[in-house]
């Protein structure tokens, strides 16, 4: 789960860790007001989406306007943040149109001539937390350390809940920060790691980590994401989980714990196993066809959660077809998924053709009692003559009539994943 | 010979009496896996699908000489569970159990450091050798003994490859599901090691995913070997792009691995025969050990 930045900031004040007093504003007269509230300016707007590379975006519609902005009147404010609320912004972090920007955060601009990276995240290969920093801070900082890896310092952290000064003592050795800065610093690091591990996060970065003229540290930005997996025994987070970040759909299936997202392709897929489903998109996209979107049941036993999952599918206007891959094993059986297909075509009438690959677990039973059922269903033996039948089935939209090949060729759509598979 | 499990592995099941547990411990026991017992506590002394239930790990070693463990306990207490198995000296655990919290995985991968147990998963479907039985929820009925050795970290594509297999003739040896958490047991490159050394193994199935690093580790071993055994390998996301993100951490920490490209360059490096879509793992596989093996027999397998 991602937190918008000013959330990661309160949690951040909440465990000791310096950052700047803001004030988030969802208007533009709320903008002003805690412009004013803040002191004398100049100040900083900074839009608050769920993604990274805000100072290079750009606010649809607001050519001049990217998700940072530095104001020196509060008009400027004003301005920044009418333009901002309510638009979409993309950054090189985001995909698409990018996110809509609900709030806004304002903070005084502070001056300073180093910018630090610091993150602390899982090293799976360890299976332990590691921090890397470097000295060159800001939003270039991935191409730096691509090109001069040397700039990365890195440091695992051991497995414990907290750590003594001497990793973080060690990392300021490394990058070459003053005396009078170190000291700071590892505490700083110290503290990060022990809210790292309380409230199990799988991701905390401050960058830039600005050094002031008094050698204190604090954080300009922040990042925070928390392990899903964690959640039930973190309810303080768990109940800022934002549903703007995902879309209707992907809320119902959320709460029936399918594993869901949507794209803007045509062909609905429904799988059970997340290499499955990714495994059936990428054959899909193989032959040029479009997937509208990735669907992951859970092994369930319940005819009425599969259902859930194919009205799901079904309900989805672009549709134009289904194509269906499942293998039966353990607890999932071919028939549950046959019934389920059967119970949500009563609820929401299955319009589209239906492309099926049944195998393992119960598959000639399924397919005897979808036989029966009078639903037209083509039934395949593998993934690879189903994803072919389901570009083929596809009817083709009424503008493109006859134009079938070069829909095919047209697209390798470009989607996101939100699989939690380390991506 | 096989990997993980032989013919004297006694297995015991943690968590035996939930529903999970009941069914996969039911259909392992009628395909002739030796299930010696379950562990609930608080349910210590009753009989649970014929095989008895202790209140403690330790305890059901004591009675049952096992020394294997599959859990399907809940997230919340699934790493107490593999704690308590390695306290025990179980000598093989496969955890089933899926979204457990990551810090409780770097707990225990911590803990374990100086144990010797093996730990497969979590998230794992679990270890099967055709023939002998199955820890785990992989489904019966589609395994055949024979050559191939198939280590994934998807579930529902090793049963993929286990069915191509069986279709072509090839058979596995052993199959194991590692699970695609961040933080888990057994890696990759300790069961291709694993497969390297056993004699009935003369090919190995590689089925990876986007992320983590993984795959290209594989590569490296592989790659350190003077001999290999054929490997085929499907990885699977390759269409899927780069979503929303966090920040820069993520990107930098991998150095341009995890990416499906990076690691289908990387194994293909190390000799290994990458294939694009997992209806091709089994014909490739034949392919390979056709020129060092006779070709494969239809065995006519139905399901």
């Amino acid at each position: 789960m991602y937190l918008f930045e000013y959330q990661a900031k309160a949690l951040m004040r909440d465990w000791g860790i310096p950052v700047l007093e803001g004030a988030v504003a969802t208007s533009e007269q709320r903008a002003l007001d805690a412009a004013r509230e803040l002191g004398e300016g100049p100040w900083v707007v900074k839009a608050q989406i769920h993604a990274g590379g805000r100072a290079k975006g750009c606010v649809e519609g607001e050519s001049n306007l990217s998700g940072i902005e530095f104001s020196d009147t509060v008009l400027q404010v004003g301005r920044a943040a009418a333009g901002m609320l309510g638009a979409h912004l993309a950054t090189p972090q985001t995909m698409g149109k990018g996110e809509t920007i609900n709030a806004v955060y304002i903070e005084p601009e502070i001056k300073s001539s180093v910018q630090l990276f610091v993150a602390i995240l899982i090293d799976g290969q360890r299976g332990e937390p590691v921090c890397l920093a470097s000295m060159r801070g800001g939003s270039q900082v991935e191409r730096d350390v691509s090109d001069d890896p040397k700039t990365l310092v890195r440091a695992n952290l051991g497995a414990g809940s907290q750590i003594a000064a001497e990793p973080g003592l060690e990392i300021a050795s490394q990058l070459g920060l003053r005396p009078a800065v170190k000291v700071g610093f590892a505490q700083l690091i110290q503290q990060l790691h022990a809210l790292f591990m309380a409230c199990d996060l799988s991701l905390i970065e401050i960058n830039p980590l600005a050094i002031r003229d008094n050698d204190s540290l604090v954080a300009l930005d922040a990042r925070v994401t928390v392990d899903d997996n964690a959640l039930f025994r973190q309810p303080k987070l768990a109940a800022l989980a934002s549903r703007a970040e995902v879309s209707k759909a992907e809320e119902v299936a959320a709460k029936h714990g399918f594993n869901f997202i949507q794209f803007d392709g045509d062909i609905g897929t429904f799988s059970s196993g997340a290499g499955l489903a990714m495994a059936t998109l990428d054959a899909l996209s193989h032959l040029g066809g479009r997937p509208a979107n990735f669907l992951d049941v859970p092994p369930v036993l319940e005819v009425s959660r599969v259902k859930e999952a194919f009205i799901l599918v079904l309900s989805d206007p672009k549709l134009r077809c289904l194509l269906v891959n499942v293998f039966g094993a353990g607890i999932m059986r071919c028939d549950t998924i046959a019934d389920g297909l059967l119970l949500a075509n009563l609820e929401q009438p299955v319009t589209v053709p239906v492309v099926m690959r049944l195998a393992g677990t119960n598959a000639p039973l399924a397919t005897s009692r979808l036989e029966r059922s009078g639903l037209s269903i083509q039934f395949v033996s593998d993934l690879a003559s189903g994803a072919a039948a389901a570009v083929d089935r596809r009817a083709p939209p009424a503008s493109f009539a006859g134009s079938e090949s070069l829909i095919g060729q047209l697209t390798r759509r470009l989607f996101r994943t939100r699989t939690g598979r380390g991506l | 010979m096989s990997i993980l499990i032989d013919r004297s592995t006694r297995i015991i099941c943690q968590g035996i009496t939930g529903r999970q547990g009941t069914f996969h411990s039911e259909r392992a026991l009628a395909s002739g896996t030796q299930i010696v017992g379950g562990v609930r506590q608080g349910k210590g002394g009753a009989m649970h699908l014929g095989v008895p239930v202790f209140d403690s790990v330790a305890e059901a070693m004591d009675e049952t000489q096992a020394n294997a463990s599959v859990i399907f306990v809940p997230p919340a207490n699934a790493a107490e569970a593999i704690i308590e198995a390695v306290d025990a000296k179980v000598g093989l655990v496969v955890c089933v159990t899926e979204r457990i919290p990551v810090l409780d995985m770097v707990r225990v991968r911590s803990y374990m450091a100086k144990s010797e147990t093996v730990l497969v998963g979590p998230n794992s479907p679990g270890v099967a050798v055709p023939g002998l039985g199955t820890l785990g929820i992989m489904p019966q009925g589609i395994f055949l003994p024979g050559k191939i050795g198939i280590v994934s970290r998807s579930s529902t594509l090793t049963y993929e490859a286990v069915d191509q297999t069986t279709r072509n003739g090839l058979g596995q040896s052993s199959c194991v599901g590692i699970g695609a958490d961040p933080v888990g047991g057994i890696s990759v490159s300790q069961c291709l090691e694993l497969f390297m050394e056993d004699e009935q193994t003369k090919g190995i199935v590689l089925i990876g995913e986007v992320g983590g690093t993984a795959e290209e580790n594989a590569a490296t071993f592989l790659s350190s070997l003077d001999n290999t055994k054929p490997v085929v390998a499907y990885i699977a996301g390759q269409t899927v792009q780069e979503g929303r993100r966090m920040g820069h951490a993520g990107t930098i920490i991998h150095y341009g691995m995890g990416t499906a490209r990076t690691k289908i360059d990387a194994l293909r490096e190390a000799g290994v025969s990458v294939v694009f879509s997992p209806v091709d793992i089994g014909s490739t596989m034949a392919k390979c050990l056709g020129q060092q093996i006779s070709a494969p027999r239809d065995t006519g397998v139905e399901y």
